[in-house]
């Protein structure tokens, strides 16, 4: 049932009690986004701000002029551009690989009985609760003995750990939801059940396949731990170059604020044009980050 | 099982749904077999060694590890911590995430906007969030700070992350700030399901604002607040990152989680094998824990 069909609209009068409890709530809302919104704004400003406004004290809140020689200085000290290239590819390569093989597997789990399911079942609800910082140690030794520390492969294979479990469950539930009567019809029109899938659920899964992309490729994009573990510096990715940016110098908070607004941006630009997605991701419960 | 019409290899439409059913769930199969029960299993046996990382045949030491538990003050310290940690943050995203949810549930104009922005903490990556939060909250020119100490509250110079008297409590208030919106959209959805008619026998009956909240909408947040405190529970409970990217669980261990003191304990000091047992311990005891709920759920069930 949808929220409109449940609340029919302007069926109650506006009383001077609604009209203060509004006028309240909105004050509490405008407050409530202040706080959520203000970090990301005073990052943004900071970014921009001279040096000399910067670091003063106390502090003030609007700056006076703005200038862009963090940005230059942040790709002049580092290695920015390959961090994002690393990053790019990454995250990519994760999502790719986590919405195909999440959707198979899916599509398995919503539609068909068969032996190892339930093994199958068990070993992807333990990926999805097992903590990231328990497998570390084991994770970082295997790959040591394969010598693949220190390559992009490696970390895309850790990240598939953290988006792996979320894709197939997300998946799931979005093929649950595609009725079983358009496969079956398909079936009884001759079809075998592979070219039912293709043919039929397929192409109605592309919702749940933004979903589901979204949600692997700003895991990847935003992970830290696994990426700073077995990257090395030349596979290092935005996060872990960031990191070492901070422990390396002497603190230079205005270039790290214009990296910090330059990996924050993709995320919000594709979060801008797929809240829905998002935030039906969150709801169908799959997501725990 | 595996001949006949419907066996494994019989030509039927059940046996060829079985066959795909287990062609789709391969690759995933197989990406989990090798991160996860692989490690899991080397976990398991790096536990019984003496392993650091240039060691090429580790001693076997049976359990001592395990035994060394026992006796790791600063573990026991990170465990407290750990669990302040954990019940801070979910408390506090559950009870702002639900004021937040009770807010935008309002049918008003620009209300998809706001939710957009209080999405915003949740969605920035969290290596911007703590460097934006640090710098905030530096002691010279962080503007949080400076404000905190022009009412007093704080040293001259001093950021509330440096303190060992206000550190791990930072690092809650700015993970209550990075989870509330998890919080906020979960109940949202719960609230939108609630049945209306329910409010209107409760108004025709002539009960006010509070009791309408008290005896219709939280009942029926009853079971979204379960599934947050379960997932985000065990995920807060081993959360790595913003702790290590604020204050690495210092100053002195002020902040130390059992998740930082883990990282220290294998990329810090290589002590690999004792690492491995106490992996070993807390992923049996979150095992205990879930086995527990799921009875507890069953029992529930049942009556």
């Amino acid at each position: 049932m949808s929220a409109s069909s449940l609340r029919p609209a302007g069926t109650r009068a506006w009383t001077p009690g609604k009209v203060v409890g509004n006028i309240l709530g909105g004050l509490v809302t405008l407050a409530l986004v202040l706080f959520a919104v203000f970090p990301q704004l005073w990052m943004l400003i900071s970014s921009f701000r001279p040096p000399t406004e910067l670091f003063i004290s106390p502090p003030t809140l609007f700056p006076s002029a703005f200038t862009v020689e963090w940005y230059l200085e942040a790709f002049a000290g580092s290695n920015a551009f390959r961090w994002f290239g690393n990053s790019l590819i990454v995250a990519v390569a994760t999502s790719l690989i986590s919405c195909t093989v999440g959707t198979l597997a899916g599509y398995a789990l919503s539609r068909f009985v068969y032996p190892g399911r339930k093994g199958f079942m068990l070993l992807l609800t333990s990926a999805y609760l097992f903590p990231a910082i328990l497998l570390l140690m084991p994770l970082y030794l295997m790959l040591a003995n394969y010598r693949l520390v220190g390559s992009l492969g490696a970390i895309v294979l850790a990240h598939l750990l953290i988006t792996l479990p979320l894709s197939t469950w997300l998946m799931k539930s979005f093929v649950d939801a595609v009725p079983r009567e358009l496969e079956e019809a398909a079936l009884v029109d001759g079809c075998g059940p592979f070219r039912a899938f293709m043919k039929v659920t397929f192409p109605l899964l592309r919702t749940g396949l933004a979903t589901t992309w979204l949600f692997s490729f700003i895991l990847s994009w935003d992970e830290y731990l696994f990426a700073a573990t077995l990257s090395n510096g030349q596979s290092a990715t935005v996060p872990v170059g960031i990191a070492s940016f901070v422990s390396s110098f002497d603190v230079r908070w205005g270039a790290i604020m214009a990296l910090g607004t330059l990996v924050t941006v993709p995320v919000v630009v594709l979060f801008v044009f797929l809240q829905r997605y998002f935030e039906k991701g969150i709801t169908a419960g799959g997501v725990k980050g | 099982m595996l001949l006949g019409r419907n066996g494994l290899f019989g030509r039927g439409l059940v046996a060829q749904e079985r066959r795909l059913g287990l062609a789709f769930s391969l690759p995933a199969t197989l990406v989990f077999l090798l991160v996860l029960a692989y490690p899991i299993f080397e976990n398991f046996r790096a536990s019984l060694l003496d392993l650091d990382l240039v060691g090429k045949n580790p001693a076997f030491v049976g359990l001592d590890n395990f035994a060394e538990i026992g006796r790791d003050a600063n573990l026991w310290r990170s465990l407290g911590n750990t669990l302040i940690w954990t019940v801070g943050s979910l408390a506090g995203q559950l009870g702002l995430g639900l004021a937040a949810a009770l807010l935008i549930d309002r049918p008003l104009p620009g209300m998809r906007w706001i939710r957009q922005l209080l999405l915003m903490p949740y969605v920035v990556p969290v290596i911007a969030s703590a460097l934006v939060w640090q710098w905030m909250l530096d002691g010279n020119y962080g503007i949080f700070s400076a404000q905190l100490q022009s009412w007093g509250m704080l040293p001259l110079g001093a950021s509330p992350l440096g303190l060992e008297s206000s550190s791990l409590a930072t690092v809650i208030v700015i993970n209550i700030w990075r989870g509330f919106p998890f919080a906020m959209l979960v109940y949202w959805a719960a609230l939108q399901s609630i049945d209306q008619t329910q409010y209107e026998a409760a108004m025709v009956d002539g009960a006010n604002a509070v009791q309408r909240f008290f005896h219709i909408t939280l009942p029926n947040l009853a079971s979204a607040t379960l599934s947050l405190v379960a997932v985000r529970g065990l995920f807060t409970l081993m959360y790595f990152e913003l702790i290590w990217l604020t204050t690495r669980g210092g100053p002195a261990g002020s902040s130390e989680v059992m998740a930082t003191y883990l990282y220290k304990l294998i990329m810090g000091e290589f002590r690999l094998g004792y690492a491995a047992a106490i992996a070993v311990t807390v992923g049996l005891f979150i095992l205990l824990v879930l086995a527990l709920w799921r009875l507890g759920r069953r029992l529930a069930v049942k009556r």
